[in-house]
This record gives C-alpha cells, structure tokens and sequence, in this order.
C-alpha cells in the first residue's frame, strides 16, 4: 500500500514539481501515472523510491513513513521494490544472467538459489535462452525485457516503472505490457508512469493525472 | 555480505580487468608519487645517519697542565667516568698527543725536530652519551667539571654544537614539509584518478544503489580495488626508488656527498621498504574512500 499526504517537491525555491499531493495505493493495484513532459511522473517515482525526499508531506510504503526513513535504510526499502526505466539501467559489461541475478546478489542470497530464481524468472519473460548474452546484443524490446526480470526477481510488493516503453515501438510496448500484466498478477503493486494512450486503451486501469506537478484527475474505469 | 571475502576480492579483480587501462593509471599515478617519496626519503634517511655520525665527534677535552700522579688520574678518571652523561673517558699522555700530532702532519714530521715530545699538554677526552649529545647535555657537563680544580682547561665547541643543532632542526621541519607535501599532493592525485574510474562506471555505482545495495557493499570492492592498485604501485614505487638510487645517488652524487665526510650512501632500510608498500596501499584505499564520498550517495 503507497499512501501521500500532502506532499510537496521543491527542486528550486519558488517552482515545486509536485504540489500537494495527497493519494492512496492500495495493494495489488495497477495504476497509470500520466501527465505532460514535466508534470511531476518522474519526480513522484524517485519520491517513492528514495532517491528524493519530499519537500513537504509524508509517503508511507507499505505502512512505513519513507520521509523519516534513515538514509542507512533506504537499500532495504529499495529491496522490496522493482524499478524499471526508459533507459533499461543494465549493466553493459555483465550478462543476461548476471543482471538479473545482480539484485539477489547484493542481497547476499545462496548462489543455487540465485541460480534457480534467475532462471525461473528470465523464462517468465521468455529470455531463458539469452542468458548468456550482453545487454548491447538484444533488442531494445528485449533489453527492457531484462530490466523486468531483475525488477520481478525479488518478488517486489511495488513495481514502479518510469515510460517503460518510451523508446520502443508500438507493437513492442504491448508485448512489455503484458509482463506489466503478469507482474501485477503475481502479486506486485503496479506504477507505470506513461504518455501511452495505447497502453491504456489496451489495458485501462485506474489513472492517475497530474499536469504542472498537480493532481488534476484519478479515474478507475 | 562481509564473511564472503572471497566473493569481494572476485568482484575487484573483476572490476580491474574490465578497465585495464584506468587500472594502470591508478597503479601509475601511486608508483610515481611513491617513488619521489622514497627517493626523497633515502636523501632524509642519509642525511640522519651523516649527523648520526657526527654527532658522535661531540666530546669534552680536559687538558691538564699538570699531570698528575696515577693514582690520583685514575681516582679522577673514575670519578669523572661516573657522571650519567658521560659514556667514557680515554687518557690521551704527552707523548700520545705528540705521536697523533705528528701522524698528522705526516710528510710534515720535519717540522717538529728538535722539539721535545712533551710540549703538548696530556689531555682527557670525555666523549657522551649519545642522548646528551647535544648543546644542553654538553653544558651540564661542563659545568660539573668546573667544580674540580683539576679540570680548569675545558674545550668543548659549544657554538659548533648550537650551529649544528639548529641545522638539524630545520632539516627536520624542511623534511616534515617536503614530505607532508608530498604525501598529500599524491593523495590528491590518486583520489583524482580512482575518481576518473569510478566516473566511468557510475552506471553500475547506480544501478547497485538502485537494487538496494547498502554503501558498504557498493564499496568494498572499490576500496579493495584501491588498496590492491596501491600496492602494486608501491612495489613498482620500490623498484622506481631503486633505480633512480643507483642512477643519481650511488654513482652520479656520491663524489659530491662523500666529501662531506659520509662513508656511503644508504639505500632505504626494510623498514621503509615496507612502509612503502603499505603507503602505496593506503593511498589507494584513502583515495578510494575520499572519491566514493562523491559518487555513492544514496
Ligand atoms: N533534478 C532536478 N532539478 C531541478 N528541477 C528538476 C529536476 N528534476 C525535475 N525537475 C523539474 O521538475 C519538473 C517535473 O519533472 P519530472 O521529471 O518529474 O517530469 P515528468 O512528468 O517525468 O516529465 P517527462 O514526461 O518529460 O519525463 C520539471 O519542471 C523539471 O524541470
Ligand atoms: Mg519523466
């Protein structure tokens, strides 16, 4: 469960990000964060996830206050969340095999249960007989496909993922979406922030819009 | 995470060889600075030993006017031998004085026919104890002699010995400075390299933040990756120091250095040969530690 109270992000002092917000998540849901270029998506994402700290306001994850969480904290925080970007973040010199097992890795967890996990994992993104090779050798579509796996490899409670699909081709993004989908059913609250109007119409959801860092709409279909 | 050494030192040599080239600056930029330092310390460690060794001329002559009986130079020597300053006592006789006198004038000897042997005055050298060797340790002494009417005629280059001190002393603050500035312009360079690496792989600093890895874990490897890198350098630093050892001091400076009065020229001792090799590693890892405060911050 994602809850925010109120919350305020200031990157400079008199223009804030986001303002205001306040909403509630509940878990297992699957929302759409969407909004024009600069409405505040990607700043409500780092909020989630740590990288930011609000300016005013409390986010609660899974009924823990992340404002007041130590900084010495936040990697556990992060344990329990899957994050995926527009730009993948896969490390270019490892393996297919050694993204994914990169998250279970620095979480100090027994190399055959890795083994196990890793691979169960890339064969539920259909990838299991990539393994071996490097990011760069996949497509774009593909190497999104990966990042997914890492995300799910932990059994996240939150999926946060920032326009996934920003530089893929359309027919590519609904196949991403469907893992999206698959995420979701096994148990991971979703946030997808996207301009998609495809996505959306394939797969409508609750959506939650924000336009100059504001919220200005939060419609369940 | 930290009873899996192996897995860290893996990750490391991992890191290295996945950009040989920094690494090689990194290990580069330690041997050189090292190598200056230890050059420079080879010329810290002879100058000491050269003031070690003349420091050992300081001594106290007492000459005698009158020689006096031997019981009663033997009672005095003892006496004297007594004093915690002193280390010992030689009786130098008439006709010592006149021999060494005469050695020394050698081809000269001529000079002195006709003289009697006995115009030189017998004389006790009092040499110190190597603590006292100095202008404070020199005037208690002297001033403990004064009190025997024996010993009226004391000679002891105590303005020598204020000159020398003071000449050591600012060896010493040159040396501290020299080498303080040194070690700290290495550190900064070291840090500045490590940091170049540690900019090329943000990415993975990043992504490792991303999926919950703790700062420590994130950057023990880097830190044994510095100290590694730190220590070859050092090593490569010894074999660097060797050689310019050889090629400037031991030939080309030693004709200019033996003249005033060293025997040889010293190359560092194992203890400082050692204490490269950790230097190099501690540079690394301090160079690690202080770029990594840039780069992971979560
Ligand atoms: N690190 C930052 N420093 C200063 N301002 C920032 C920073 N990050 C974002 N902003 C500003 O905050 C506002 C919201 O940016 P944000 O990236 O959250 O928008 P977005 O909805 O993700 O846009 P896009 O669809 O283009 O990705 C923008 O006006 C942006 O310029
Ligand atoms: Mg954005």
């Amino acid at each position: 469960m994602i809850q925010l109270y109120g919350v305020t992000k200031a990157y400079q002092k008199d223009s804030s990000a986001l303002n205001d917000i306040t909403l509630k998540i509940d878990k297992g849901e699957f929302v759409y964060i969407t909004g024009p270029s600069g409405a505040g998506k990607s700043t409500l994402m780092r909020l989630l996830y740590g990288a930011e700290r609000p300016s005013r306001g409390q986010i609660l994850v899974d009924g823990q206050n992340i404002t007041r969480l130590p900084s010495s904290r936040l990697p556990f925080l992060r344990r329990r969340m899957g994050i995926v970007f527009q730009d993948f973040k896969l490390l270019v010199r490892r393996s297919v095999f050694e993204n994914v097992a990169f998250p279970l890795e620095v979480q100090g967890r027994q190399r055959f249960e890795i083994s196990k996990k890793v691979y169960q994992i890339l064969k539920l993104v259909g990838l299991e007989h990539k393994l071996q090779r490097l990011p760069l050798e996949l497509s774009g579509g593909e190497q999104q496909r990966v990042a997914i796996a890492r995300a799910l490899v932990v059994d996240p409670s939150v999926l946060l993922a920032d326009e996934p699909t920003g530089n893929l081709d359309p027919e590519v993004t609904l196949e991403i979406m469907e893992l999206f989908k698959v995420a979701n059913a096994r148990g991971s609250t979703v946030l997808l922030a996207t301009h998609s109007r495809e996505m959306m119409h394939h797969f409508p959801r609750r959506t939650i819009a924000l336009e100059a860092g504001r919220l200005v709409g939060d419609i369940t279909p | 995470m930290l009873e899996r050494p192996v897995y860290l030192l893996r990750r490391a040599l991992r890191n290295m060889l996945q950009s040989p080239f920094l690494c090689a600056a990194s290990v580069a930029t330690v041997a050189v600075a090292l190598t200056l330092i230890g050059f420079f310390a080879i010329i810290v460690v002879n100058i000491q030993l050269m003031t070690r060794d003349w420091s050992r001329e300081v001594q106290v002559i007492a000459y005698l006017d009158v020689v006096p009986a031997e019981s009663s130079l033997k009672g005095l020597i003892e006496e004297i031998a007594g004093h915690d300053h002193v280390q010992g006592v030689t009786y130098v006789s008439r006709q010592e004085a006149y021999e060494r006198f005469a050695e020394r004038l050698s081809q000269d000897a001529d000079l002195l026919a006709g003289l009697e042997a006995d115009f030189l005055p017998a004389s006790l050298e009092i040499s110190l104890r190597e603590e006292f060797r100095t202008a404070e340790g020199v005037s208690t002494l002297v001033a403990a002699l004064k009190q025997k009417k024996a010993l009226s005629d004391l000679r002891y280059g105590q303005e020598w010995l204020e000159r020398f001190e003071a000449f050591v002393r600012l060896l010493k603050v040159a040396g501290a400075v020299l080498g303080g500035f040194l070690l700290f312009a290495a550190l900064f360079i070291v840090a500045n390299t490590i940091k170049l690496t540690l900019y090329a792989r943000r990415d993975e600093l990043e992504i490792m933040a991303l999926v919950g890895a703790t700062p420590l874990f994130i950057k023990l490897p880097f830190l044994l990756e510095g100290a590694l890198q730190g220590a070859v350098g050092g090593i490569l630093a010894l074999g660097g120091t060797f050689f310019l050892f050889h090629l400037f001091l031991q030939e080309g400076m030693s004709a200019v250095l033996l003249a005033t009065g060293t025997s040889h020229i010293a190359f560092l001792p194992g203890f400082y040969q050692l204490a490269i090799v950790a230097g190099g590693a501690l540079l690394g890892f301090a160079g690690s530690l202080v770029s990594l405060r840039k780069f992971v911050r979560l």
